[in-house]
């Protein structure tokens, strides 16, 4: 039991930082209906900007924080203004744009491996006493992620649920004709989505290199399958589909991998996604489109 | 430097193999195969494993890994190829399925990397992480395998290997079965519509591709003597995508040169640059080039550097690329020769029979889309060799109840009868063929390919349209072929479109894009036609004449039905009518029942 | 009707317009004029271009030739949000709503051009227009029936208070009773309150009964045109739509 409540607090942290990354994503498909597979390697760079700003240029912590938050909004936003967004007017079939962020992709995480080197790097500092509770240990910094988390996923919540802006960005994911027939100025929203997204993802990457504590340039190449997995299971598209599917995913891997081999533990997470495409590619709850 | 130029040889052929595989794949049957390289990684584990010893005698037993048959060549690269194809099959669900394309590909791309994971964690399978070494090369009990006479001797058997691959390929998708699986590329759901069977032939390629790209493993591990999970990851499934794209997709010799520029090419150009302060920069900086050349290439060539060939099939040196115009061009289209054209003799029609017995019809047809009813309790007849019309407003459920017929969609309950058999779950495919066909609303033509081609790929049982067919070469269905390409031509002559023979579909004007359709969905032999608003977009001229050519059909003994909202053109050419509304038969009957029904002339016929 | 769910309507004039998609024209040279508290309507067979017609002139396709003038100002090839910023309110055909939003919600972005404090005020107005949306506020557009959805879609148009309103084919989908209701009192309510009116409708005969000025399209050009009155006797238009003649079989 005990195996389990730890497992359990593993779980949690690795279901805060997905979830973070997952919502992103997300949204970014919802306005978009592009899989940015360039996700990854924009997560990693916002990383290393936030360990640059913090443990070379000695800047406070939070303040390193949100250096890699605005990287990852900026940087999202460069790459779906001059990138995807090209691409798509020619109206190229969707395989088209995948194979495009792939080779994104490449470039952002091989960039950077040519710009930092191969070698690892850890972020030193401690990371806080061990708490105890429920039966599940973690640690100041893993707390504070969490919390970081549930903040930052009830301000998306906040947003699309309560202000003009989400709504209209929900609006454009839904019908984006309709909405600029009734006045919404769908390419401003979708730039914006896109910041905002952007800034999740490079929150995001932060927190997954500082909880890892060791990370190298490619390390957040294979994070793309269980953003992949949690958001198919949510259902493509869906803000709060992805909690539940970030959830479900990071506490199903860390639970397994306390009974099973840990090795192996993100298997569970290629299972589902494969489940989730060839039976339900819409979601768990979600609906298939009518023809 | 002969070593080097030997190896070059065995990488290039190994290379331009996989990817030759690959573009059959995705280049010409639409197959987004993003973990193609586990095809090739696992013909590399098998043809190792086979030719090796049992891991626990052998090599002082410090690599682990199954099998060990001790097999002689050329049994383990038989091995490899077969166990490229078994791989294969369980992927073809994912390719099969009505995914997304984009959805299907990130699936194969994932179980790639889920697949290395597994390997590379479960170590009595392949030895982990480190690998397998020590990998026999064949023949080393009688050849030295440093040697430089064997190297080359190898890579001319490689490149021998290579050829043979090409022109089995290009003997593939040269044929009629390639002509159906491009089809299937360009629209699938028609492509079905008109009788492809689209899982076996998904699958039949991805074995294929299988097979050829384990083989390519095979090879490689025989020169080079190791193999491990480092040698197949998440980057290197993108360099062979990246080769077929540079290359050109839907091209061979593309494809081969894709894999000598690319994968070929980069590791090549890397052994020559100047020596950098920090080594580890150059496979980096070649992954970037590699994503430059990806996003570079496709917003500037997209077709890549050998383009897919367009197929003559007419003789005609020439072709003319139809200009868009106004619509003016449709009126002016001259249907004037085709009332000379004998229907009867040219589309295999039976005698028109007098009985009007009914051949196709539906009982209680329902069909619902998230707890909306569309179509309720739908219970129609089609009479034999009567032109029957469909009508109603939009959103009455007319296309509904037209794709279930066809089977295009399935039914939420209800049954459908065919010449008295229950196909309620016989799928489209097989409807088409046992002769049922319909066209569509919306443009469906297979863009790709060129009039003639459209038109060729949809006569019923051809000899080449099989995979074995294909691969059986020219000398089988060529003269077959050729017959039908004549007939293709005649219904061209007719419907006087003689000149676009050549020409891609996807240029032409809209009512003549409507008149392929209905000239593909002619030789496809039905016995009933379901016509989904065909005069939908047409210039009323044309529309007209479009009609009077269907009475004729159907006067030469073939059976229509029409989905059409315009009264005047059941009037003109319909009898009997059905006609429907929310989703439900509102009356049916003949034209002057019809009149005499006043909720009828109330509601629908009289707006 | 209330007068204050719409604006005192604009002239809409469409000036030889060209349109269609990828450079290639579906409509060519179409001249049609709706002026304030008159019902325009456009009838034809599918594919015809009357849907084409009505997406150019709110932006959602592109003009190839001619001019869409709203007044005095020219808003060809003007982006469809923009469109909207000068009081033209579109339904289409189909997708007229936001299926994963309340139907609160997609009253309030229909109201995404208000100052903040009239969009209270002008979803009660609304509400009083369809008094059957009010016990369904909280519901999913996509739960909706067909006729329920409909009223949403006009509600969600008049959100904007436009003045002119651009509809294709509202009574698609609907139940006869239901239709006639939608257009007699409704749309030609919308036309007597001031409002320009520019209507596509398939049911032609019902569209002649509330329209002052129809258009026949066929073949992508216009075919006829005129007062119903004058139609309704023309051979050609009773020939085409009221089905006079025998079968020719």
């Amino acid at each position: 039991m005990s195996v389990f409540l730890s497992s359990l607090g593993f779980g949690l942290i690795t279901a805060a930082v997905l979830a973070i990354a997952t919502v992103g994503f997300t949204l970014q498909f919802a306005v978009t209906n592009v899989l940015n597979l360039a996700y990854g390697s924009v997560m990693i760079n916002s990383a290393f900007v936030t360990y640059y700003l913090n443990i070379h240029a000695h800047l406070n912590a939070w303040v390193a924080l949100i250096g890699g938050v605005v990287t990852g909004a900026i940087v999202s936003y460069l790459i779906n203004r001059f990138i995807f967004t090209p691409f798509q007017r020619r109206q190229l079939p969707p395989i088209t744009i995948v194979i495009v962020a792939l080779g994104v992709d490449l470039c952002g995480t091989f960039g950077l491996q040519a710009i930092v080197g191969g070698s690892y790097f850890s972020y030193k500092q401690s990371f806080g006493r061990e708490w105890h509770f429920l039966g599940m240990y973690l640690s100041t910094l893993q707390l504070t992620i969490i919390a970081i988390a549930v903040v930052v996923l009830g301000l998306i919540h906040w947003l699309l649920k309560y202000t003009k802006l989400g709504k209209a960005m929900r609006a454009t994911s839904a019908n984006m004709n309709l909405a600029r027939n009734s006045g919404v100025r769908t390419q401003w929203v979708i730039s914006t989505t896109w910041i905002i997204s952007g800034g999740l993802c490079g929150l995001a990457g932060t927190v997954f290199a500082m909880d890892t504590g060791v990370f190298v340039a490619t390390s957040a190449q294979l994070y793309i399958v269980l953003l992949l997995a949690a958001m198919f299971l949510g259902g493509p598209g869906e803000p709060y589909g992805a909690m539940l599917g970030a959830l479900t995913i990071g506490v199903a891997t860390e639970v397994s991998a306390a009974f099973i081999n840990p090795e192996y533990k993100e298997v569970i997470a290629f299972l589902v996604l494969l489940g989730m495409l060839t039976f339900r590619p819409y979601g768990i709850f979600g609906k298939e489109k009518t023809l | 430097m002969a070593f080097y130029i030997a190896t070059i040889i065995v990488y290039g052929a190994v290379d331009s193999m996989a990817c030759l595989a690959l573009n059959a794949e995705f280049g010409f049957a639409g197959l987004s195969n993003f973990g193609f390289i586990i095809f090739q990684a696992v013909g590399a584990y098998v043809a190792a494993i086979l030719s090796m010893g049992g891991w626990k005698t052998s090599n002082a037993g410090f690599q682990q890994y199954v099998l060990g048959w001790h097999l002689p060549f050329p049994l383990p690269w038989i091995g490899a190829a077969l166990a490229g194809g078994l791989l294969a099959l369980p992927f073809v669900f994912l390719v099969g399925k009505r995914l997304r394309g984009d959805f299907a590909a990130v699936g194969l791309l994932v179980s790639a990397v889920l697949l290395n994971q597994l390997v590379t964690n479960f170590v009595p399978l392949f030895n982990g992480a480190a690998g397998i070494s020590l990998v026999p090369a064949p023949f080393q009990g009688f050849f030295n395998p440093q040697g430089l006479q064997y190297q080359f001797a190898y890579g001319g058997v490689a490149v021998v290997l290579c050829v043979l691959v090409y022109f089995l390929l290009r003997r593939m998708t040269e044929s009629p079965y390639g002509r159906s699986l491009r089809a299937m590329r360009d629209n699938d759901i028609v492509a079905d519509a008109l009788g492809k069977n689209l899982r076996v032939q998904r699958t039949s390629m991805m074995v294929l591709g299988g097979m050829i790209a384990g083989l390519s493993g095979a090879v490689l591990v025989g020169f080079i003597n190791l193999w491990s999970p480092g040698a197949w990851g998440y980057a290197e499934t993108i360099v062979l995508f990246a080769a077929v794209i540079v290359g050109g997709a839907g091209n061979h010799k593309g494809a081969v040169l894709g894999a000598i520029l690319v994968p070929l090419g980069f590791e090549e150009i890397t052994r020559f640059l100047p020596p950098l302060s920090n080594p580890a920069l150059v496979p980096a900086l070649e992954w970037v080039a590699i994503g430059l050349l990806i996003i570079l290439f496709l917003w500037f060539r997209p077709n890549g550097i050998l383009p897919e060939r367009r197929r003559i099939l007419s003789g005609v040196i020439g072709v003319i690329e139809p200009v868009p115009t106004g619509d003016d061009s449709d009126a002016l289209i001259n249907l004037g020769k085709i009332d000379q054209m004998d229907f009867r003799s040219l589309l295999n029609l039976e005698t028109a029979s007098t009985s009007h017995d009914v051949i196709l019809l539906s009982e209680n047809l329902t069909r619902a889309f998230n707890g909306v009813t569309v179509v309720a309790d739908v219970s129609i007849e089609i009479q034999r060799g009567r032109l029957t019309g469909i009508i109603g407003p939009n959103g009455a459920g007319k296309s509904t109840t037209l794709a279930m017929l066809a089977g295009t969609l399935a039914p939420t309950s209800g049954r459908i009868m065919y010449e008295g058999r229950d196909i309620t779950s016989m799928p489209s495919h097989e409807r088409a063929r046992a002769g049922i066909i319909r066209t569509f609303q919306l443009a469906s033509e297979f863009k790709r390919l060129t009039v003639l081609e459209n038109l060729v790929s949809a006569i019923p049982r051809q000899q080449g349209d099989t995979f074995w067919g294909a691969a059986r070469g020219r000398r089988f269905w060529g003269q077959e072929d050729k017959v039908n390409i004549e007939r293709a031509q005649e219904m061209l002559e007719g419907f006087g479109l003689s000149q676009y023979a050549d020409s891609y579909a996807g240029g032409l004007s809209g009512g003549q894009r409507r008149l392929v359709e209905i000239m593909r969905a002619l030789l496809a032999e039905p016995k009933v036609l379901l016509l989904d608003e065909p005069m939908a977009g047409v210039h009323p001229s044309l529309a007209h004449k479009i009609g009077d050519q269907l009475t004729r059909l159907v006067d030469s003994g073939m059976t229509i039905a029409m989905v059409e909202h315009e009264l005047a053109i059941m009037d003109a050419f319909c009898d009997p009518v059905i006609v429907l509304a929310e989703g439900r038969v509102l009356a049916q009957g003949t034209m002057a029942e019809l009149r005499a029904n006043e909720e009828v002339v109330e509601a629908y016929l009289v707006g | 009707m209330s007068a204050d769910l719409s604006n005192p309507g604009q002239i809409l004039r469409a000036k030889s317009v060209s349109a269609g998609y990828d450079g290639r024209a579906i409509v060519h040279g179409i001249d049609v004029e709706a002026t304030p508290g008159k019902v325009v309507s456009i009838v034809g067979p599918n594919g015809s271009g009357k849907s084409t017609l009505l997406k150019a002139i709110v932006g959602v396709v592109p003009v190839l030739g001619g001019t869409v003038t709203i007044g005095d100002t020219d808003i060809t090839n003007f982006a469809p949000e923009r469109v909207a910023t000068m009081g033209v309110g579109y339904v289409p055909q189909i997708d007229d709503v936001f299926p994963p939003l309340t139907v609160k919600e997609n009253l309030e972005i229909g109201g995404y051009l208000l100052p903040r404090r009239e969009v209270g005020p002008r979803i009660e107005a609304v509400l009083e227009f369809f008094p059957r949306l009010t016990s369904m506020m909280s519901r999913r557009a996509g739960k909706l029936s067909g006729g329920e959805r409909k009223m949403l879609a006009m509600g969600r148009v008049l959100m904007l208070r436009p003045s002119v309103l651009v509809l294709d084919e509202p009574t698609a989908n609907l139940a006869p009773l239901v239709a006639t209701q939608l257009l007699e009192e409704y749309i030609r309510g919308f036309a007597d309150s001031g409002s320009t009116v520019l209507l596509v409708e398939q049911r032609a005969k019902a569209a002649l009964r509330v329209s002052d000025w129809t258009l026949v399209l066929g073949g992508g050009r216009v075919v006829l045109s005129g007062a119903p009155k004058d139609l309704e006797n023309n051979p050609v238009f009773v020939e085409s739509f009221l089905g006079g003649g025998a079968a020719k079989r």
